[in-house]
């Protein structure tokens, strides 16, 4: 079977794998961001990126070069990428990108509840919303008033209803804190990519599987470490880890358990993978916060994705590498107009 | 002494000791509205070095209150429509009380915290460290406001009544500053006029 899998791949998804590929090769490479990193000047980037793949997209715009219209256009790029590959895809690489967007309809979703139930307008909400999370239910979500009409009308009828069932089966849809729901959906839809990655099998599981895990366990390890000092009890948060990362059932019952640091690093310590992360710098390296360490560790691991042939986790990995670039770059220009230059630096690299 | 400036009075010694005490009163009047003057011009020279200090450290705080917001924005993404989504009640109030300077009253607004931070679990599963930096670090711009807004109207109000005081110190000097010459010399009359 696998066998013939990689024969039939190209049939169906070889041009969109190779389309990929050649976007994968145009992501700015240290040299770039070095170049970018001695500017003095937003205009001085613009020049700088205009060298790069990114062309005349900063040159063609009328407006003010400001930070905004920065990462405003370079999300324009991802989503006009991410569509080109869309409409060309057919299933399952339509399923696997569908799911892909799954996480952006969340933080949209979570955007329109929110609004429903302060009666705010919607035609200012939808401009807000992510573009790569849009669903055709969007624009008829003003009739709703609460957010349980909201769900019960349209919600579910969106490719986002199974994840509702968790987070609506235990509490009431109305009280629920907008955080809790985010990421109560967050873990239904992570749980549902992984067994999907799985069923697929073949390299698509192979590499997808593993990614994913770390995406669950990271959320695991942030989620503790920030419910440290709030009203969120070891019980509630148990109820947001994703259950399909390595830490799932021990390590997350520990982790539910702990109520400082220290417990988190000594969870963290009993797996190889994570120990690194959580570990006390050495004396005399640069300070990074441990957010940026799961940054740099996903990067490393999306990366290994284009090592393989014939699988869809080259298209993840790429969405997740861009939006890392866009980040890297706006954090670039945000250095250069507030003339923060010290830390500058900061930014994740992604291809050495 | 010009002749339009005197005033006309009937030269008896009783006038003598009326006009005396009248002058007594001007010169302490004057006096008073001088310590008055002086006290306020102190103040206002303290309150002018401390607004100095407070626009300094207000450029600094403000500046890395906007870094950290960059910083923020790397880690967690745009939570912009979340905080304005969330805005229910003021958590940082402003009160106003009077100050007594010399019997000027200034205007004093002083902060305080109100209510629980409803932004408690933003961030929870990206950025939540850079994001209690950031409040934290607009919580000190917005006192450091607070403080700028109180000593600005203070000295507003102190200029104004300094510069009355002072106009009013500068009207009796004008009027008494001849007066260092004792008014002895006056002729009197009684001494001439045999008594009744």
């Amino acid at each position: 079977m696998a066998a013939c899998q990689e024969l039939s791949f190209n049939v169906d998804h070889g041009y969109l794998e190779g389309l990929v590929r050649g976007m994968k090769a145009g992501i700015l490479t240290q040299a770039d961001y070095h170049n970018l990193a001695q500017c003095d000047t937003l205009e001085d980037m613009k020049l700088h990126l205009q060298s790069t793949d990114y062309g005349k997209l900063l040159s063609s715009s009328e407006e003010d070069l400001t930070v905004s219209l920065v990462d405003s256009k370079l999300r324009e790029n991802l989503v006009t990428e991410f569509s080109c590959l869309r409409s060309n895809a057919l299933p399952p690489l339509s399923t696997f990108l569908d799911y892909i967007t799954y996480g952006y309809m969340i933080d949209n979703v979570v955007m329109l509840i929110t609004g429903a139930l302060k009666q705010r307008d919607v035609a200012e909400l939808l401009p807000r919303c992510h573009p790569l999370g849009g669903f055709d239910q969007m624009a008829a979500v003003g009739i709703a008033r609460t957010p349980t009409e909201l769900y019960s009308a349209i919600l579910v009828d969106t490719p986002l209803a199974p994840f509702f069932q968790d987070a609506v089966s235990d509490s009431n849809l109305d009280e629920m804190e907008a955080e809790i729901l985010r990421n109560k959906l967050y873990k239904a839809y992570l749980e549902s990519f992984h067994s999907f990655c799985k069923n697929m099998g073949g390299a698509t599981g192979e590499i997808m599987c593993p990614v994913l895990e770390f995406e669950a366990d990271r959320r695991a390890f942030i989620i503790t470490v920030n419910s440290f000092g709030t009203e969120l009890s070891g019980a509630d948060r148990s109820s947001l880890y994703p259950a399909c990362g390595k830490l799932y059932p021990d390590g997350l019952r520990l982790l539910a358990l702990a109520e400082d640091h220290e417990q988190v690093k000594a969870v963290a310590d009993c797996y190889t993978d994570y120990k690194a992360i959580f570990e006390d710098p050495e004396p005399g390296s640069e300070f990074k916060s441990f957010e940026d360490r799961f940054f740099e560790q996903e990067v490393k691991l999306n990366i290994l994705a284009f090592l393989q042939q014939f699988h869809f986790g080259v298209f993840y990995s790429y969405i997740k590498l861009k939006e890392q670039e866009s980040r890297n770059i706006v954090w670039i220009a945000e250095c250069v107009t507030q003339r923060q230059k010290s830390k500058i630096h900061n930014y994740i690299p992604i291809i050495q | 002494m010009s002749g339009k400036d005197r005033i006309d009075i009937f030269p008896s010694r009783m006038a003598q000791t009326i006009m005396k005490a009248r002058l007594k009163g001007a010169q302490t009047g004057r006096n008073l509205l001088k310590k008055k003057s002086d006290a306020l011009s102190m103040r206002f020279r303290q309150i002018l070095r401390k607004i100095i200090e407070t626009k300094t450290k207000m450029g600094e705080v403000m500046r890395e209150a906007a870094f950290s917001l960059a910083e923020a924005k790397f880690t967690a993404g745009d939570f912009s429509t979340t905080v304005i989504q969330n805005v229910n009640k003021a958590q940082v109030k402003v009160r106003a009380k009077k100050d007594n300077v010399a019997g000027v009253t200034l205007p004093v607004f002083e902060h305080y915290q109100e209510g629980g931070d409803s932004y408690e679990l933003t961030g929870l599963a990206r950025g939540g460290e850079q994001l209690s930096r950031l409040k934290r670090n607009y919580a000190r711009a917005v006192e450091l406001l607070v403080e700028l807004a109180s000593l600005q109207t203070s000295f507003v109000t102190l200029d104004e009544a300094i510069k009355i005081t002072n106009r009013r110190v500068n009207a009796i000097e004008h009027v008494t500053h001849f007066t260092h010459h004792p008014i002895y010399s006056v002729p009197l009359w009684p001494c001439l006029c045999p008594p009744m």
